[in-house]
């Protein structure tokens, strides 16, 4: 191959990686613009497809390739097998003519590009079916708790198979049933356009734990387009990650595989504490990993009892919750046992997912406005007991004490 | 026909059985292969006559696998 051919066979990767930065760059700009917005509504919904994105591009990226990689390798074994005997022919050829010219794999790229495109298109359908299916029930947040606490049990389990720590853990691997595997295998023969695309298509039927995730946030936005936006800004952001694993694997060889499955299986295990962590939030369990390292460690972001602050001397029996960006403040309130409490949930500028204020133990859940005081009623609560709060995601939490 | 089974233990997800089932394309004499990540096993069904047991070792041995008769 000559020098001006090499310089052509890699130009298409270059192009395509610096694609995917722009593209990465323009979609976080026009959602941090949305999140700054006066609207809500939209600057609710810009975030969630802003966060989608961000976990696709972090983590969905490497999670989806544990579980959809063999699926993309298939279609490159054959393509790379019959790169490799043409270019063995052309080089055999050339030896005779430029002994010191090199051979390089390139056609690699274009097979990724269909996979990942046609994986984007599949999953942008789905999530706009999963979002219309949403449209017609609503997920409450003990449903979603549970939602979340299967998903996170599932993700801690694969990572734990990852890890060959004991061979119960296999069973968290969903093999597909043989028919599927052996049409799948069939197709995967095809040398041509159409068997990336199919089988990038496919991969909707073997999403990774954290695309199941997204796919149930998806379900749970009760709209098609927001469901579709979800999931393509998600699929979107794992695209990079899995193009360039996929491009330097099939370049490097499985060297690389044994490693980059322990890194994704230390991921999973992350990403599934935290998702389990998130269900049991929303149950208001005083188990959830956040909850119990609130009450291990000892914390200055706690308030005095209702009455005695210092800096609301006039509250009487009310309570001041501050909803910000980054959570709740203080995140832990204490309250007199045996009366009833007014808890004044007061939010300035507030646009993040703190304001789906959920109280699992009462019940009681409110989408809040970015601007004003929303006042929630307590009853008169036993004294040692804690109400839990969190918002709809478990990702943000905090304690009410009865003392 | 026969039947045989064979410990795979270097199985490590499920798209190995999909890759150890693909030698029942690349062999003659074999009607079926089942295999299974979770039991870290493959099912060969073929006939005797034409491929033998130590061709479909080989043939998994070429996979990347190691596979010993039941």
């Amino acid at each position: 191959m000559s020098s001006q051919e090499k310089k052509l066979t890699g130009i298409p990767v270059v192009l395509m990686i610096l694609g995917m930065v722009l593209l990465v760059v323009a979609i976080a700009t026009l959602a941090s613009q949305n999140l700054v917005g006066q609207d809500i509504a939209m600057a609710g919904s810009a975030g969630q497809v802003f966060i989608a994105f961000i976990t696709g591009l972090t983590t969905g990226g490497l999670s989806c390739l544990a579980v959809q990689g063999g699926l993309l390798a298939s279609s490159l074994a054959h393509q790379i097998e019959q790169d490799y005997l043409e270019q063995s022919a052309q080089q055999r050829k050339r030896e005779k003519k430029h002994p010191v010219a090199q051979i390089r794999r390139s056609n690699t790229a274009l097979p990724i590009l269909l996979f990942l495109a046609a994986k984007l298109v599949a999953y942008t359908l789905l999530g706009a079916l999963l979002g219309w299916l949403g449209s017609y029930f609503t997920i409450s947040p003990t449903a979603r708790a549970f939602l979340l606490i299967t998903i996170g049990v599932f993700m801690i389990g694969n990572a734990l198979r990852m890890f060959n720590i004991h061979p119960i853990f296999r069973y968290f691997s969903i093999e597909p049933p043989k028919f599927i595997t052996r049409y799948i295998r069939k197709t995967a023969k095809g040398t041509d356009a159409v068997t990336p695309v199919f089988l990038g298509a496919l991969t909707v039927f073997i999403p990774c734990g954290v695309t199941q995730t997204v796919m149930a946030t998806a379900l749970g936005t009760g709209s098609a387009a927001l469901g579709a936006a979800l999931m393509f800004a998600f699929t979107l952001g794992t695209s990079p990650v899995f193009f360039l694993v996929a491009y330097l694997t099939a370049e490097f060889g499985a060297r690389l595989e044994k490693l980059f499955m322990r890194f994704v299986a230390v991921v999973v295990l992350i990403l599934g504490l935290v998702t389990l962590d998130g269900g049991l939030n929303l149950m208001g369990s005083p188990l959830s990993p956040q909850n119990l390292i609130r009450n291990l460690v000892p914390s200055n972001d706690v308030s005095a009892s209702a009455g005695e602050s210092p800096q609301l001397p006039s509250l009487g029996n009310e309570l001041v919750l501050y909803v910000e960006n980054n959570g709740y403040f203080p995140s832990t309130l204490k309250a007199p046992a045996g009366k009833d409490l007014k808890l004044n949930l007061i939010t300035n500028g507030t646009y993040s997912c703190a304001l789906a204020f959920i109280i699992p133990d009462l019940e009681f859940f409110q989408m809040l406005s970015p601007v004003g005081t929303v006042q929630v009623e307590i009853p008169a609560q036993e004294s040692g007991t804690a109400l839990y709060f969190t918002c709809s995601m478990g990702m943000y939490t905090g304690q009410i004490i009865f003392e | 026909m026969i039947k045989k089974t064979f410990n795979v233990p270097d199985m490590h997800c499920s798209n190995c059985s999909m890759k150890l089932e693909s030698i029942e394309d690349e062999l003659a004499g074999i009607k079926e292969i089942n295999a299974s990540y979770h039991k870290q096993q493959m099912t060969v069904e073929f006939d005797e006559t034409k491929v033998g047991e130590e061709q479909i070792i080989a043939a998994a041995k070429k996979k990347g696998y190691v596979a010993i008769p039941v």
